[in-house]
């Protein structure tokens, strides 16, 4: 009798690949492939829990539709290739473009869900290769105010205190944080922190689901976080209630920030909260012992992106809730990556570890480790993600776009497939077709997170080791690995990597925040939060403990003047538009949409639209209607609701031909921030739309 | 001859085994000697992932790779029984022996009274289990209440009512009801647990009751089934196992243990339950609770008693899809399907996001329908209160009624 098959069972610990809360599971691995999902119960970050995205993250890894093998776009068709010939045109006309045109005309755009080790060998690749700082990744446009405005603020431009920390907070305070959906397992911290009794206050346009956790939820009107947060301050100071000692030692000007909120003391009018109500909030906050405040995307994705992010820094400097336990100012970040992307230097201002490219010593520093002639690295601001794609024609003539869809994820898609057709040549690294790649001329198949080794960086700094469970499909190949062979056809030094172990190496080598983070050290599954700059260091989870990162070491109070946005409501675009993210998918959904179950829960974009308005057009919940702005229209289905305002619609950033048809362009001067969350549109009934 | 109902103190006659395993090394013995002569084809045990509160499940085909599994790790909080069906096929296609704890004792029989597992396929060596203690809540009760650095521990065990570590340096226990009351110590399913001594395996394995001599060195056998007899009679015959009779005292202790940790469930029972409340007090305690769910359906996922392919909450007609909060519909076609064969197992629970006591609710129900009509969910092949039925056909034949709502379930 011969023996019967046994199936085989791996657990393979990893990294979920979605959002900035870094959760670690189990792929199941049997004979080759990934079956499921298991808890890992050890992990500190989620002790084993998941949300709807992580517990069907390995659905798409073997999805037929992945990409096996790189494609050349010949007399307007694609047609399969080799490596080799791929590799070869790519270095050729990015060589020629460089030769011809100079650093200028060339373009890297980095995705946050790639990791450090990929984050980092693009970067370096663009700057070692082209010396151009025209590299960006997409915390561009989710929280590049962060890293500018803690920066500003506080001297880092990163989350001050781990997620399970609020369960040591007197009082949270989440603003513009719809956590319950968007980062699911940080919102599990919330939700424990409730039922040990600590209040929650959430200041939301919108009646969200995290909203409805809170014991005072606070509606205010779309966009108006600066008149709101200063008219606080202004009570606070009014009151005494304000931390002189901390305001004294550890921090400077006071004195602006109390000239500008004297402005503030009643600003209803702009921010539709009664004032009794803004005394009460500001009181709250003031008197807590230790006071959190949690933020996210309504505060950053705002051409005052950067000032909203200060304001939350003057704030909590205010009051003295900042470098302790259950106190601090925590952006989430968005996707598994942001954080870690920010990190690697993939960035037009600073190389890994914020570590400055106008600074002549740093440049001079990396020269040398990197092996690079002195003089060649450049010092100017590289191109930002959007401007990069404002510039495509001129100066920027070719680009190379890793692992991001910006025809559906950026504002303005109509603008940004305009724009992406003016290039001379465009490359396209990712696993699966996306409407960006229509416009590509070479697709090169990467790897998902489920056949690559490597870390993501969570949104509480903590970097956590990414692990392959299985082998690529086809010919495609480790991301990294595509650098290395672009790298050897460059005949680029510096580049003979390995692996991604010894890509991080490298890094560390160049990074004095993360030198001491070696893989050995990031086995353990509490792992290492960074500032660790030695082997024996035992990592940072709380930042500004005794002074700020700043240089000076003080925190820097800013006295901030409400501006509204760039588009507002009028007669003819009456509605206002706000953006944000659902449970059930991620990005553009190149990856949920192929689970079964997730796609079954929401397989296309909605608006919701409050009840009074769809009664006065006469909208029935669930019937398809066009919205409208100067940019370009959509036609989603309407949910009508009381979660928004009358005047106010939401829509989900995920669907194609959705929200960005009719998002707004226009910049935050300080981070180049694009206005994604708030625009004006019409609302139009339409034929047989029920 | 050896009989269903006798009793042994085992060890192992491996010196080297000996040395490694805990209580003389019976367990990894028995698996050794079933997987090495071919009485089945595949082990399913638990060995230690990054550290001592990592326990991570395996399949073992190769006996020489048995060893690793050894001892016992009381963080271990998984269900191994939900792991047959959806990964192993449910060991339709081969034979497979199973350390089991009683909560996956008690899954695997719900799973093949719906005819996901083939316990004809299955040996089940049941292990003694006092309760397990969530992996990361035992590292901040050791570092908080021992004072002791988790990482430099080396062993914790739970005996005579405390949990007891041995670290670099020592060895310090304290009252497993002192850590309770303070929050700490076992899952909350655990401490309502009565199935202590798994006596639906074919084995019931554990410490409980070695005294003397023995002690430590020898673990308690009691022969559950027929199977059970034979592999342990045989191992006997083969030399590769030692037994003799065990100390009467020493059963009587193993009954005053076993009792003892019934009266701490009935304690936390009557606690739970009556803080639950009932009627609308305690629905509008279910609602509040349930308000928060996430719909990650890892409730349903981990659930021993869940089979269907296509599950009721993923009816739009029942449950619209795509919105939070998630409709209470959902929440009561978990309580319908499973709660009169609730095991208690505690998956819904401990997996769950949002902190919501599912398996409280689930496990309180159960409660109340066994004592309303004596089914006892787990401990044997008794079908459950509403007749099991073919998901297919019985799809099929309401369907054909043009009503998905089941009338006359007796016709």
């Amino acid at each position: 009798m011969s023996k019967p098959s046994v199936p085989s069972l791996k657990y393979v610990q990893t990294t979920c690949p979605y959002c900035g809360v870094g959760c670690t599971l189990n792929l199941v691995v049997q004979d080759g492939k990934v079956t499921g999902v298991q808890p890992y119960r050890r992990s500190p970050i989620n002790e084993g829990k998941l949300c709807p995205k992580g517990m069907t993250c390995h659905e798409f890894v073997h999805s037929p539709d992945r990409l096996t093998k790189p494609l050349i776009k010949k007399d307007g068709k694609f047609v399969e290739a080799s490596w080799d010939e791929a590799l070869d045109l790519v270095a050729k006309k990015f060589k020629e473009t460089s030769d011809r045109h100079g650093p200028k005309s060339l373009g890297f755009q980095v995705s946050c869900r790639t990791p450090n080790e990929e984050c980092y060998i693009m970067q370096k690749l663009a700057r070692v290769a082209f010396q151009t700082n025209n590299v960006d990744n997409c915390a561009r446009i989710c929280h590049g105010p962060s890293v500018a405005g803690l920066s500003l603020s506080f001297g880092s431009g990163a989350a001050t205190n781990p997620f399970e920390d609020v369960l040591n907070s007197d009082l949270i305070l989440m603003w513009g944080s719809n956590a319950v959906e968007a980062h699911p397992l940080a919102g599990r911290r919330v939700a424990q922190a409730k039922k040990k009794g600590t209040p929650i206050i959430v200041i939301d346009p919108r009646y969200s689901p995290t909203a409805r956790l809170a014991d005072d939820w606070v509606r205010f009107n779309p966009s108006t976080h600066i008149a709101l947060a200063n008219s606080m301050m202004y009570w606070i100071i009014k009151e005494g209630l304000h931390d002189k000692e901390f305001i004294e030692k550890r921090t400077k000007g006071f004195d602006d920030l109390k000239k500008m909120v004297e402005k503030y003391a009643d600003a209803e009018s702009i921010h539709g909260v009664p004032l009794e109500k803004v005394k009460d909030i500001a009181r709250k906050y003031a008197t807590a012992k230790n006071a959190v405040i949690i933020y996210c995307l309504g505060i950053t994705e705002l051409t005052t992106g950067t000032d909203n992010v200060r304001s939350m820094g003057n704030l909590s400097m205010l009051t003295g809730n900042i470098g302790r336990e259950g106190v601090g100012v925590n952006p989430l970040r968005g996707q598994n990556n942001v954080q870690g992307a920010c990190d690697m230097g993939a960035y037009p201002n600073v190389y890994s570890g914020y570590q400055k490219c106008e600074v002549p010593e740093i440049r001079k520093k990396m020269e040398e480790l990197w092996g690079m002639e002195a003089g060649s690295l450049p010092d100017w601001y590289g191109s930002t993600l959007t401007e990069q794609i404002n510039e495509c024609g001129d100066p920027i003539k070719a680009m190379y776009i890793f692992a991001l869809n910006p025809v559906v994820s950026y504002p303005d898609s109509n603008h940004v497939m305009r724009q992406l057709d003016k290039l001379d040549f465009l490359v396209v690294q990712d696993i699966f077709w996306t409407e960006t790649c229509e416009h590509a001329d070479v697709v090169l198949p990467g790897c998902s997170f489920a056949e690559k080794d490597g870390t993501f960086t969570s949104g509480e700094r903590r970097i956590n080791r990414v692990r392959k469970a299985v082998d690529p499909p086809g010919d495609a190949k480790e991301d990294w690995e595509i650098f290395v062979l672009l790298a050897e056809k460059l005949g680029l030094k510096g580049f003979d990597f390995k692996s991604p172990e010894e890509i991080w190496d490298d890094l560390r080598r160049v990074t004095p925040s993360m030198a001491g983070c070696s893989y050995a050290r990031l086995e353990k599954p509490e792992s290492l939060h960074w500032p660790c700059p030695t082997e024996d260091h035992p990592g940072t989870p709380i930042l500004h403990r005794e002074k700020f990162a700043a240089a000076d070491g003080l925190g820097t109070f800013f006295g901030l003047e409400y501006r509204p946005p760039a588009e507002v409501a009028d007669a003819e675009y009456p509605f206002t538009l706000m953006t944000g993210r659902l449970i059930f998918h991620y990005h553009t959904r190149t990856q949920t949409d192929r689970s079964k179950i997730l796609h079954y829960e929401v397989p296309e974009g909605y608006v919701q639209i409050n009840t009074e308005d769809a009664k006065r057009l006469k909208i029935a919940d669930g019937e398809r209607i066009k919205l409208r702005s100067r940019r370009g229209e959509s036609l989603p289905l309407a949910r009508v609701t009381d979660d928004v305002a009358p005047g106010v619609l939401y829509m989900a950033m995920h669907f194609p031909n959705g929200a960005n048809m009719l998002t707004n362009t226009a910049l935050d001067p300080l981070s180049k921030m694009p206005e994604l969350k708030h625009c004006a549109v019409s609302v139009e009934k339409i034929e047989g739309g029920n | 001859m050896v009989k269903k109902g006798d009793m042994f103190y085992a060890w192992t006659s491996d010196a080297e085994l000996a040395k490694r395993a805990e209580c003389g090394g019976a367990v990894t013995t028995l698996l050794k000697y079933a997987l090495e002569n071919n009485i089945v084809d595949a082990v399913l045990a638990v060995r230690k992932g990054a550290d001592l509160y990592d326990a991570v499940p395996t399949i073992i085909t190769d006996p020489k790779e048995l060893d690793q599994t050894a001892g016992s790790l009381h963080c271990g909080t998984m269900l191994l029984s939900k792991l047959v069906k959806n990964y192993l096929g449910g060991a339709n296609n081969f034979r497979l022996a199973m350390t089991v704890k009683g909560c996956d004792a008690m899954g695997l029989y719900e799973l093949a009274k719906r005819q996901q597992v083939n316990l004809d396929n299955v040996l089940m060596i049941g292990v003694n289990c006092g309760g397990s203690v969530s992996p990361v809540t035992a590292r901040k009760m050791i570092a908080d209440k021992f004072e002791v650095d988790p990482d430099t521990v080396h062993k914790e065990e739970i005996d005579k009512g405390q949990f007891i570590i041995e670290y670099e340096g020592g060895h310090k226990g304290i009252s497993i009801d002192d850590l309770e009351e303070e929050g700490y110590g076992r899952r909350p399913n655990c401490r309502r647990c009565k199935m202590k001594i798994p006596r639906q395996a074919d084995l019931a394995c554990g410490n409980w009751g070695v005294i003397g001599d023995k002690a430590g060195k020898a673990t308690f056998v009691e022969v559950c089934s027929e199977k059970g007899a034979n592999l342990l009679k045989a191992a006997v015959d083969a030399g590769v196992l030692k037994t003799e009779a065990p100390n009467p005292k020493g059963i009587v202790i193993r009954g005053k243990v076993e009792g003892a940790m019934f009266k701490l469930a009935d304690k936390w029972r009557k606690r739970d339950f009556e803080a639950l409340g009932d009627g609308r007090e305690r629905l509008a305690k279910i609602v509040t609770e349930t308000s928060r769910c996430i719909k990650c359906y890892a409730c349903i996922e981990q659930c021993p008693i869940c089979y269907c392919v296509e599950c009721s909450t993923k009816k739009p007609y029942l449950v619209e899809p795509g919105t939070l909060p998630v409709p209470f519909m959902f929440h009561l076609i978990r309580f319908a399907h499973i709660a009169d064969s609730c095991v208690n197992c505690g998956q819904c629970e401990e997996n769950c996001p949002m902190e919501i006591p599912n398996s409280l609710f689930m496990h309180a129900q159960q409660c109340e329908l066994e004592q309303m009509f004596g089914h006892v969910p787990g401990v044997d092949m008794e079908l459950p209160l509403l007749a099991l039925v073919e998901e297919k056909d019985e799809r099929a034949r309401l369907a054909a009624t043009g009503s998905d709502q089941i009338f006359d379930i007796f016709k």
